[in-house]
């Protein structure tokens, strides 16, 4: 690769590192005996994974009526949960797609765990709009478009869930691809650096046979750029297709047309939140501080605050056109979020995602780790505060006030959600102990690369 | 070319032997060695070791295999003879007489394969073909695992014969038996009290637990005719009613209201009848009245005579001398008495009070105006409530004295209901033989010494004369469920009348046997009939009866009343009766479904919402606004209500709007006690108001003054299904006043309407000529009294679980149908305090929650009255799932569970649902239930569906949902389907009206009207024509096939 070199601008790599010192650095933990916060973050991970087993066996014996749903918001936390995950999926794709086709080196070192993360959240996300249905026994195959003996021999193309399973279901295998497709060169590394017979044999197994000749790696090459081409417009179709489960329908404050890109925007803001939170721990945890630089922090800081930015705006554009438009029930909804009983909501939402991230203007807070991460934290809690404003505020107060209700979670979804946390982190604690959390070989290729 | 080559199996065919010609002809040409195995020397000598191994192992792995699959235990059992006219999936309908409460409205009960599922109103009836929440749910009773099975000797199980033998000997030395009894009109039953006290001497006491006495006592006295009036409200053009609920509780409920709307329809001209009502609770009847105003009943002695007096300076005639007139806001009681005197002769006066002294001022009111013979008739007066209260009271001292040996109690359960129940105990226990024929255990079979359970009504023969002149028949729809005899034959029994029991072959083997069939008692209701009643003397004139269900007797009684009562004398026995102003009154009420509580122990009747305040499964203590704020309570606090020496503890708070200033309210028919209590639903459901009543002028008083109300620690949540109040100015609800109505038919109903616009293609069943139906409903929100009766026969016709407290909190009720009920309050800060601009403050009656909470605010601020929650503007709207064609449920489900069917009904396919509870989100009139639970056999909810019994009220046309599974409204598709084929095997269309909805067929005001819009002469086209019609949401273009008629008010 033949690019210029900025003789002014700071490495993408900190320090002098060799090539051999990127294999060595970042093999280490796979190589040597898992550390005592590992052991402590894994087994923290796993008792919360134990809590999601609990209660998702609670819902699916006893009924999801163990939730405190009731006959008119008929969607909580469970779907609030659901999009959460989804949007925190988003970072990984974005990163990964969307950085290598504008040739943003700086991605190179985090987007393998931001990739890993999408897969994650997304099997996270997946539990919830499984676990909500009443019939979880035959729902979870009856959405798949089978032509069944039901009486109506194909599933209803017309619904926007059905949208959901196909944008999904293909998000996260062409995500699931793109992650194994990029790991199989240091899969290989792994295996040749192996001492013990059971790693040999696993990584070997797992690097499907790599040699690192030049033409596996025009192959590489060539798969990895046409994965990223697929994968793009996945990014914004996901999200997009998320919204219109809202969008779509009847329901004031749902049936809003500036819904796929708002959705996208926030994806996109709470994946980054979610990235930043993960890597600001592990590159301390890991003594990654060199490959994960301040500057990659700065540009995902940046990308926070358009982001956060950009979901202002369209809760601000939100309520105009409520006003605009002149149909009460939309004017009441909006209303009824800031003003309403779940004020607190709104009002966290709006501070968390709109006002929070504009301290990124100053360069000290892109800069300050730990301030960054603190800031991600403020990101995570507003977007899922978003979903919950969007899903249950609308639901609450809709078009005959006889009906209005109010709906707060019992333990159950509580636990199913702080159970998604531990399945995600059980995943992430796994994913860190058995593979390179960053791209060895990519990261090779721009070891003396500046921004 | 064919192949003509011939194949043969052997040289036999070829040959053609005789051997193989026959057994070509069997199937098994070759004889099967059965003889072999089957003869026993040929098995032992051909089966080996081996052969052993095999069969072990065969019958080993079958036996297993068998074992796995869990047959399902089958408790249906066919007929070895069918019935004649029994066909399996096919209803027998049969008319008879409703035992809910003593009003006896005549019914319809629909028997499935021996069971009966349904009881619907008789059209024939004096009462129309509507029917009571009440009266629906009592179906239920008769699968009550609560019931008693058998008779019982003190706390233990007994035998008819022993029991019958002691009793009869007891009966025997008894010097003096009191009988006491619910209100019986039945004439045949009193025939049988008639018979048994001849045998044994017998004082035959009449006990209502909410009794007329006081009309019963101001009639004696006046007319010389202790009785209830009829009442005619069709032909009022205006009712004054002074706290008489008589659209929910009051006498005849049913019938009530089948007259009362007929006369709420506006004619093109406007013209319908005028309804003022004055109170303290907000009454369902109070909600519906034209003019309501709040009046504190304990001053109602001095609304009646300034009215009286107001009517008589119209009339020129004497008025009466009253300490005080009465000058009300807005000059009610001057425009009442115009009205009335405007209309004499076609008025009526009622008053819910239950002094005589009231009463004989009514009285005297309707004499003046002429409303005797017309609007009121005592001639073919009522017999549904005969009880007075100082019968009862007589028979305490005398019981205390020693006068009885013997007490029967039949239906009454003073116990539970009357107010002093230590004098009662004390009197009870001076009884030797106290027997009970209580078919429920209830708190007065407790305490006697036999408990003789008498069937329930759909198990009993009888009849009934509900009023003067109009017979009803009682007729067993069912065997007794139980080992119960219908307490008449019981009585008869005793007084050695019964037929003497024949030898009984089932004797001891726990199967219903003839023995106690109530055959003897059809014979001696026939026989009765045949001597007593002109005109049936045949078998023939009988059984016609019993298929009319009823029989009008013309009564030849003379109608010239004299009247003998002064009003003027009255004053004095008045004014005692006027409180003062400063004191807090307790009103003591009946809720519409409860009612005096015999009933409680109804699941349905439980779930069902109170019409007004929406709090189901509790009773509480309504208090108005302003008293709330003034003695810091809100609602779900706690309170100690105490009257004199009688105390209730920790009585949930409701602050109910329209609840008149310086008044409380708590309903009868709660808190049921005693161990009784425990086997069924009524177990700690409210709290008991009944020790509340005073016994004042010879009658108990439903209104006390000077109850004290303290807050105690704790706090309550009511049960509601609906916890929003104002429709916040939205178009949901459309209504006009009369005088509007009268210049233009559109009134309320003229806007703009909006341009539609939509992507789908029309419906095929909507286009132009289209040969098939097309299934739409209409409901009149002036007819609409949101009484809640549909929603009762919704659930039991559609299998609606009842799901309990705890899940009516959690807004989880599974109501089909609901009745939307909105308060709107006057706006009596319009001109004083408020900003010209604010939205929230618009018109005469505030609709805003935020304006009502500004007002309020104000109100606090200058410690004010809060009159604009005592004049509160109601209306009722009955929501069920509006059959949108083009259905925003449709569209999301992703598995097609709901789809529109050719006939614009919008279908649930439960088996298709996978429970996303997407439609429910997305449904904008938010009629969508699903199923948070499995509601059927689940310990957790113990109501009817957890057991053998209970179910046995199931309806088998319609599916029990399982856990999981959305439901709703599917526009009784059974009946349709119902009414389709019985069409077309009769080779002919469907007539307009032939199908009936399950609420549109117990609505007792016809509300609600059901047909087919492809037929343009039906009834409810007619209805989509008129001006009144609108749909719900129209803006929304869902289409709905539901429309509404505006609400017309005479104010």
């Amino acid at each position: 690769m033949s690019h210029d070199i900025s003789t002014i601008r700071p490495r993408l790599v900190a320090s002098d590192k060799s090539l051999a010192d990127v294999s060595n650095d970042i093999c280490r933990p796979i190589e040597n005996k898992p550390s005592t916060s590992w052991k402590v973050g894994f087994t923290l991970a796993v008792i919360f994974l134990g809590l999601l087993g609990v209660t998702l066996a609670i819902t699916t014996l006893i009924g999801v009526g163990t939730w405190g749903l009731n006959k008119t918001v008929q969607w909580g936390w469970d779907i609030t949960n659901f999009v959460f995950w989804v949007g925190i999926g988003h970072a990984g794709t974005l990163i990964s797609a969307i950085l290598l086709l504008f040739r943003q080196k700086w991605r190179m070192s985090i987007n393998r765990s931001a990739e890993a993360m999408t897969i994650f959240a997304v099997i996270c996300a997946a539990i919830f709009p499984l676990f909500h249905m009443g019939r979880i026994w035959v729902g979870a195959y009856w959405v798949l478009p089978l032509p069944n003996a039901f009486g109506s021999l194909w599933v209803n193309f017309n619904s926007p869930l059905l949208w959901d399973v196909f944008a999904i279901t293909t998000y996260f295998s062409v995500s699931l691809l793109f992650w194994y497709l990029g790991l199989i060169p240091d899969i290989a590394t792994i295996r040749d650096r192996a001492t013990t017979k059971g790693r040999k044999f696993w990584y070997n197994f797992f690097s499907m046979g790599w040699t690192g000749s030049t033409r596996t790696w025009n192959r590489y090459e060539i798969v990895s750029l046409i994965l990223a081409g697929i994968s793009t417009p996945l990014v914004l179709s996901v999200h997009t297709i998320v919204s219109m489960d809202f969008a779509t329908s009847v329901v004031p404050g749902w049936h809003t047309t500036i819904f796929p890109p708002y959705f996208v925007a926030g994806a996109i803001f709470s994946g980054f939140g979610m990235v930043l939170t993960l890597l600001i721990v592990a590159r301390k945890v890991m003594n990654y501080e060199d490959y994960i630089t301040i500057g990659h922090l700065e540009a995902m800081a940046k990308v926070v605050m358009l982001t956060g930015t950009l979901v202002g705006l369209a809760y601000i554009t939100e309520f105009f056109i409520a006003a605009y438009s002149g149909v009460e029930y939309e004017q009441y909804a909006f209303i009824n979020r800031a003003t309403g009983p779940y004020w607190w909501a709104y009002w966290s939402m709006m501070t968390c995602n709109l006002i929070a991230p504009q301290v990124f203007w100053f360069k000290w807070a892109r800069t300050t780790p730990w301030f960054i991460f603190m800031l991600s934290i403020v990101v995570n809690v507003g977007m899922w505060f978003e979903r919950f404003v969007i899903i249950v505020t609308s639901l609450h107060r809709e078009y005959l006030p006889s009906g209005w209700a109010m709906y707060s979670p019992t333990w159950v979804e509580i636990g199913i959600f702080l159970g998604t946390f531990g399945l995600f982190f059980t995943c992430f604690f796994l994913f860190s102990k058995f593979l390179p959390v960053i791209n060895m070989s990519e990261v090779k290729a721009i070891l003396k690369d500046k921004e | 070319m064919a192949n003509k080559t011939t194949y043969w199996k052997g040289e036999e065919e070829l040959v053609k032997t005789p051997e193989f010609q026959a057994s070509v002809k069997n199937e098994f040409n070759e004889s099967l060695p059965l003889d072999e195995i089957f003869s026993e020397n040929n098995f032992e000598l051909n089966s080996n070791r081996r052969d052993f191994l095999k069969f072990f192992g065969f019958s080993v792995t079958a036996v297993a295999l068998a074992a796995c699959n869990k047959a399902p235990v089958r408790k249906a059992i066919p007929y070895l003879v069918k019935p004649e006219e029994v066909t399996p999936g096919i209803a027998n309908y049969y008319n008879s007489t409703c035992g809910a409460c003593s009003t006896g409205c005549g019914v319809q009960v629909k028997v499935r394969e021996g069971r009966p599922i349904k009881i619907d109103g008789n059209e024939y009836s004096y009462s129309g073909g509507g029917l009571c929440s009440t009266g629906q749910a009592s179906i239920l009773s008769l699968y009550d695992t609560a019931r008693l099975a058998g008779p019982m000797k003190g706390k233990s199980q007994s035998d008819w014969d022993v029991i019958d033998a002691e009793i009869t000997k007891a009966l025997a030395s008894s010097k003096k038996v009191a009988l006491i009894t619910e209100s019986i009109h039945s004439p045949s039953s009193l025939s049988v009290i008639k018979d048994f006290s001849a045998k044994y001497n017998t004082e035959h006491i009449t006990y209502d637990s909410a009794s007329y006495s006081g009309i019963i006592k101001a009639n004696e006295d006046g007319f010389g005719k202790a009785v209830v009036p009829s009442y005619d409200f069709s032909k009022a053009k205006v009712v004054v009613s002074f706290a008489a609920d008589f659209l929910g509780t009051w006498i005849s409920p049913v019938e009530f209201s089948k007259d009362f709307v007929k006369t709420r329809i506006p004619s093109k001209e406007g013209k319908m009848s005028r309804h003022y009502q004055f109170e303290s609770n907000l009454s369902m009847t109070g909600t519906n009245a034209d003019i309501r105003f709040p009046m504190k009943q304990s001053q109602e002695a001095l609304f009646l005579s300034t009215l009286y007096n107001k009517v008589a300076s119209l009339k020129s005639v004497a008025q009466i001398p009253v300490s005080k007139q009465l000058n009300l806001a807005g000059n009610v009681l001057d425009n009442a008495a115009k009205d009335l005197n405007d209309n004499a002769g076609s008025s009526l006066v009622i008053s819910g009070s239950n002094d005589p002294y009231i009463q004989q001022l009514v009285n005297s009111l309707n004499m003046l105006l002429g409303n005797y013979g017309s609007t009121i008739d005592l001639v073919n007066h009522s017999n549904q409530f005969k009880g007075q209260d100082s019968t009862f009271e007589k028979f305490v001292s005398e019981a205390k004295s020693g006068m009885y040996d013997t007490v029967i109690f039949w239906g009454a359960n003073p116990t539970y209901s009357y107010h002093n129940t230590k004098a009662l105990e004390e009197a009870l226990v001076g009884i030797k033989t106290k027997i009970s024929f209580a078919s429920i255990l209830d708190e007065t079979g407790e305490s006697v010494n036999y408990v003789c359970p008498d069937n329930h009504y759909l198990e009993s023969w009888g009849d009934a004369e509900p009023k003067k002149g109009k017979l009803q028949i009682l007729q067993p729809t069912i065997s007794p469920v139980f080992n119960t005899r219908q307490a008449e034959v019981s009585l008869l029994t005793w007084a050695g009348l019964g037929a003497k029991p024949e030898v009984d072959p089932f004797a001891g083997k726990q199967i219903m046997a003839e023995k106690h069939d109530t055959s003897i008692y059809y014979t001696y209701v026939k026989n009765y009939w045949f001597q007593n009643v002109a005109g049936v003397n045949t078998e023939e004139a009988f059984n016609k009866v019993l298929h009319d269900g009823v029989f009008a007797v013309t009564n030849i009684e003379e109608s010239i009343l004299s009247y003998n009562i002064q009003a003027s004398a009255l004053a004095p026995e008045l004014s005692k009766l006027v409180s003062s102003e400063n004191a807090t009154d307790l009103i003591l009420y009946q809720k519409t479904a409860i009612k005096d509580g015999k009933n409680s122990n109804n699941p349905w009747l439980q779930e069902v919402p109170d019409p007004v305040s929406k709090v189901t499964w509790d009773n509480y203590l309504a208090i108005p606004k302003a008293y709330a704020e003034k003695n810091k309570l809100a609602q779900g606090d706690m309170v100690k209500v105490s009257l004199g020496n009688i105390t209730v503890e920790k009585l949930p708070v409701h602050i109910q709007p329209g609840q008149a200033n310086n008044t409380v309210s708590l309903a009868i028919g709660y808190g049921r006690l005693g161990k009784a209590a425990q086997k069924g639903v009524f177990e700690k459901i409210g709290k008991n108001a009944y020790p509340f009543t005073q016994f004042v002028n010879g009658t108990r008083q439903w209104v006390a003054s000077g109850v004290s109300v303290e807050k105690v620690d704790g706090t309550y949540e009511l049960a509601m299904t609906q916890t929003h109040h104002t429709i916040e100015g939205r178009d949901l609800l459309r209504e006009a006043t009369a005088a509007e109505y009268k210049e233009d038919n559109s009134a309320g109903n003229n806007m703009k309407r909006p341009h539609m616009y939509t992507i789908w293609e029309t419906h095929e069943y909507k286009r132009e000529g289209h040969p098939g139906h097309y299934w739409a409903m209409a409901i009149d929100l002036n007819a609409c009294t949101g009484c809640g009766s549909c929603v009762v026969a919704c659930s039991i016709e559609n299998n609606v679980p009842v799901v309990g407290r705890e899940e009516v909190r959690r807004r989880r009720e599974m109501h089909w149908i609901r009745i939307d009920r909105y308060y709107a309050f006057e706006n009596t800060a319009k001109t004083e305090y408020l900003p010209k601009d604010n939205s929230n403050f618009e018109g005469d009656f505030i609709t805003k929650e935020k304006g009502l909470e500004a007002i309020d605010k104000l109100e606090s601020k200058s410690g004010g009255e809060f009159a604009h929650y005592e004049n509160v503007k109601v209306i009722h709207q009955p929501v069920m799932c509006q059959h949108c064609d083009q259905a925003p449920c449709e569209t999301v489900c992703p598995v097609l569970a709901t789809t529109h069917s050719t006939e614009g009904l919008n279908q649930m396919t439960y088996n298709r649902c996978i429970g996303t509870k997407y439609c429910a989100n997305n449904c904008p009139f938010k009629v969508r239930r699903f199923n948070w639970f499995r509601y059927n056999d689940n310990d957790k909810f113990d109501f009817f569906f957890n057991n053998d019994l209970g179910k046995m009220v199931i309806n088998p046309d319609v599916t029990v949902r399982t856990r999981g599974v959305m439901e709703k409204c599917s526009m009784c598709v059974q009946r349709i389907q119902d009414g389709k084929l019985k069409a077309k095997r009769e080779r002919r269309t469907l007539n307009d009206g032939e199908i009936k909805m399950a609420c549109q067929r117990t609505c007792p005001t016809n509300a609600i009207v059901f047909g087919d819009l492809n037929d343009k002469e039906s009834e409810v086209s007619k209805l989509y024509r008129n001006q009144r019609s609108y749909h719900l949401l129209e803006e929304l273009n869902v289409q709905t096939s539901v429309k509404y008629l505006t609400k017309i008010r005479n104010n």
